[in-house]
């Protein structure tokens, strides 16, 4: 009986499922990110334009994206267009949605926080030097922009990794549902499969999540100032 | 005008770099999704976990000679609840409610298409026609006739009282000053508080808690619907539903976007029809008695032609 | 020697409400002089200095360098910031590049020269600031007064025909104040016309040509450093120079 469980997880497809779900977790999250971060540098530099409209504008989108739990906003996403407009999208395409208003806002935020954290002397001799703004940008703002920038962004992949798991209730199936299910399937013969299982996922994510936090942590060394 | 063309420059070489670096952060992981999303295709078949291809109408529910135009009715079913809607280790959709929900697509001449639903998004999928039916366990309430259209019930349940052997409890009046277990937000919890208010409730918010505190002896006895309960004492040596059946039995019966009394009807004659050769009977056989055996009789649980005797 | 830079009737205002910071400045550099500027917190010393290569806009009034007029609207500051280096009071060196690399910077990408031809140069300055082994050093590895040090050589790569110090030392530990100040020193023995703004008197007293005392937008005195530091004319001068002489009226 002792096997009993882990059995389960190699038994049929069960192991492939998992792979599965995590896949879908994966291109959910990294398609998100990634769009996440060319509009979230669109939306950071928007943010530091000093126009009282824009940043109201800015600011207005942040607290909104930040204040709503992002399964409401889920809900607005797939249901809410549905019911409203008519608009029927598919669970992962609302997801994507969702985690990229998300990702935006965020990313927008530490943006707007590494450019104006370049302090202005440094615009300023770079400029007394003769060298242009448009070299000032290519070669003195935009590298320690990313590099104060780039372990956050990664940091905030890992956190929309994590947050995948809400997708299940807009209809995504990812791999902590594709769990349940194989738990669930099997709850009478194998109780003591969730150990497995969930211990199984736990390592999935751990073993996503891993590198990256120890690459954001490598950079952040590498580059600190 | 030349400080705005400045920006934009900053701007996409900015986000170009970073995708860049983004992009090679992460190919190793890329391409290991790729390798698993192209397993799970191949592995399971097209009604699992494919949300995508969800393509019903824009909100309102689709005629049933759209269903059958467009070869296939998408019916949202739970993906986690053995024996009634769960996925077998072959990723293919089994239960007692799929089972039904097949040979409604086969009837209709159509393939049928699988949603896994969570218990709280149910009514959501109707009121957006993101399904056509759905067949999730779903227990007939006044409140919910309100947002959905029910068809006849196809299954009953009621509550039942689990106790160790040793202190057997076979009738509710045993339990007066005692200690009830009941999982937060079950039907168990409602039932017992408003009509034996004399019995102490120790909830619990997950179920799996709730046999735990049993085993451990936190409480006398434990109620939830007897299909769970007689289910587990069947595996729990030591333990045994006193009490079978208490309580006004629920209803589970199929349903429909509020309003589409096409499909509805439809449902319900096919019930009735399906009643002619004992089709419940049959459905009881092949996906709740191998999980409940001896322990449920099906006169308990299986609704025919949509009449609870 | 001829003039280098000619500043006419400079006038300069931050916003429209604002109290004019310079009120009509007036003065010549000649080549090869070295100009001390002083004056209290808010005189507008520093504003002048950043007016003269163009990080602040001036609204009336010129600036000419040698014979290029610098306050036209075609400027082109590009070219004549090479003309003009700057040393600022923060440690303004690029925090992402090492010390060679910040001396390069300007050398390769504004005048185009090639990287063999410009390395010599670079470490025979950085030799004669005493920095040669800090070459491939970051700047957080060096301290306040190394960084400044760096900082001069890299204004000196572009061969500028005039140097502008804005408080150099101001930020600096007192113990680094000195090998920085040695360094001015040496630059003016060597010829180089400067416009040094500073607070360190005796080292105004020591390396300037002329002094310049400014005081609300306006150079309100100016002479040899001998008869200035001894016998100002003015009584804001007097004021101004009794605050460093605390300590000798005791």
């Amino acid at each position: 009986m002792q096997d009993l469980g882990i059995r389960v997880l190699f038994e049929g497809n069960n192991f492939a499922r998992l792979m599965g779900g995590l896949g879908i977790t994966i291109q959910i999250s990294l398609l998100s990110v990634l769009l996440s971060i060319v509009l979230g540098v669109l939306f950071g530099v928007f943010m530091t334009l000093k126009n009282p409209v824009t940043r109201a504008i800015s600011r207005v989108y942040l607290d909104f994206i930040r204040i709503m739990p992002q399964l409401v906003l889920l809900f607005i996403v797939y249901f809410g267009l549905t019911r409203m407009f008519g608009i029927n999208l598919s669970g992962e395409v609302s997801a994507v949605i969702v985690f990229v208003l998300w990702g935006t806002a965020e990313m927008g935020d530490l943006v707007r926080g590494a450019l104006i954290s370049i302090p202005i002397h440094q615009y300023e001799s770079s400029y007394a030097l003769g060298i242009s703004k448009k070299q000032t940008y290519l070669y003195i703002i935009i590298p320690q922009t990313l590099r104060r920038l780039i372990p956050l962004a990664i940091n905030l992949t890992t956190r929309m990794i994590k947050t995948t798991s809400l997708i299940v209730l807009i209809g995504v199936v990812e791999v902590l549902k594709v769990g349940q299910q194989i738990i669930e399937a099997n709850r009478y013969t194998a109780p003591d499969a969730a150990l497995w299982i969930y211990g199984t996922i736990f390592f999935l994510y751990f073993l996503t999540c891993w590198p990256i936090s120890k690459l954001a942590g490598y950079l952040e060394k590498k580059w600190k100032n | 005008m030349k400080k705005a063309t400045k920006f934009l420059s900053l701007v996409l070489s900015l986000a170009l770099i970073t995708v860049l670096f983004a992009a090679c952060s992460t190919s190793n992981k890329a391409s290991s999704a790729s390798e698993a999303s192209e397993s799970k295709t191949t592995s399971s078949d097209s009604s699992a976990s494919d949300v995508s291809e969800v393509k019903t109408g824009n909100g309102t529910a689709r005629s049933l000679d759209e269903i059958k135009e467009s070869g296939k009715i998408v019916i949202g079913v739970f993906s986690d609840k053995a024996p009634f809607g769960y996925i077998d280790s072959q990723g293919e959709y089994q239960g007692y409610d799929v089972y039904f929900a097949r040979r409604i697509a086969k009837d209709l001449g159509v393939e049928v298409e699988f949603v896994s639903l969570e218990p709280s998004s149910r009514v959501e999928y109707l009121e957006t026609a993101k399904v056509d039916i759905v067949l999730a366990n779903f227990t007939v309430t006044a409140e919910r006739a309100e947002v959905v259209d029910f068809a006849l019930p196809y299954m009953k349940v009621a509550l039942g009282v689990v106790s160790p052997d040793n202190a057997l409890i076979t009738d509710v009046k045993d339990l007066e000053g005692k200690t009830l277990i009941v999982a937060k937000g079950t039907t168990a919890e409602t039932y017992f508080s408003e009509n034996h208010p004399e019995i102490n409730l120790l909830k619990f918010d997950q179920y799996t808690e709730t046999f735990n505190a049993l085993i451990d002896g936190r409480g006398d006895a434990f109620s939830t619907d007897n299909t769970e309960v007689l289910a587990w004492a069947l595996q729990n040596e030591g333990y045994t539903v006193g009490i079978e059946s208490i309580g006004n039995p629920d209803t589970i019966a199929a349903a429909v976007q509020k309003g589409n009394t096409e499909l509805l009807n439809w449902i319900n004659d096919e019930i009735k029809t399906l009643a002619d050769e004992q089709f419940f009977h049959k459905n009881f056989e092949e996906t709740l008695a191998p999980v409940y055996g001896d322990a449920v009789l099906p006169e308990n649980l299986v609704v025919e032609g949509g009449v609870i005797e | 020697m001829k003039d280098l830079l000619t500043i006419q009737d400079l006038f300069k205002q931050y916003n429209k409400n604002s109290d004019p910071v310079l009120k009509g400045i007036s003065l010549t550099v000649k080549e090869g002089e070295v100009v001390v500027v002083i004056g209290p917190s808010g005189c507008g010393k520093s504003t002048l200095l950043r007016c003269i290569n163009g990080l602040e806009p001036v609204q009336n009034g010129s600036i000419s360098l040698d014979t290029q007029v610098l306050t036209d609207k075609t400027t082109d500051w590009q070219s004549i910031r090479q003309k003009i280096g700057m040393v600022f009071q923060s440690y303004d060196l690029f925090p992402h590049m090492t010390v060679l690399d910040n001396i390069l910077l300007g050398p390769l990408k504004v005048q185009k020269r090639k990287k063999q031809d410009i390395i010599p140069e670079a470490e025979a300055l950085l030799t004669r600031v005493g920095l040669l082994d800090k070459k491939d050093s970051y700047p957080r590895e060096l301290s306040g007064g190394q960084k400044q040090r760096v900082a001069i050589v890299r204004a000196l790569m572009m061969k500028p025909e005039i140097m502008l110090f804005d408080e150099v030392t101001a930020a600096l530990d007192p113990e680094m104040v000195r090998e920085v100040l040695d360094v001015i020193m040496e630059l003016a023995k060597g010829g180089m016309t400067m416009m040094i703004v500073t607070h360190e008197m005796q080292f105004a007293k020591a390396v300037a040509d002329r002094i310049l005392f400014m005081d609300h937008g306006e150079i309100v005195e100016s002479g040899d450093p001998e008869s200035f530091f001894t016998n100002p004319q003015t009584e804001r001068a007097k004021q101004f120079l009794n605050i460093f002489s605390y300590e000798s009226t005791q």
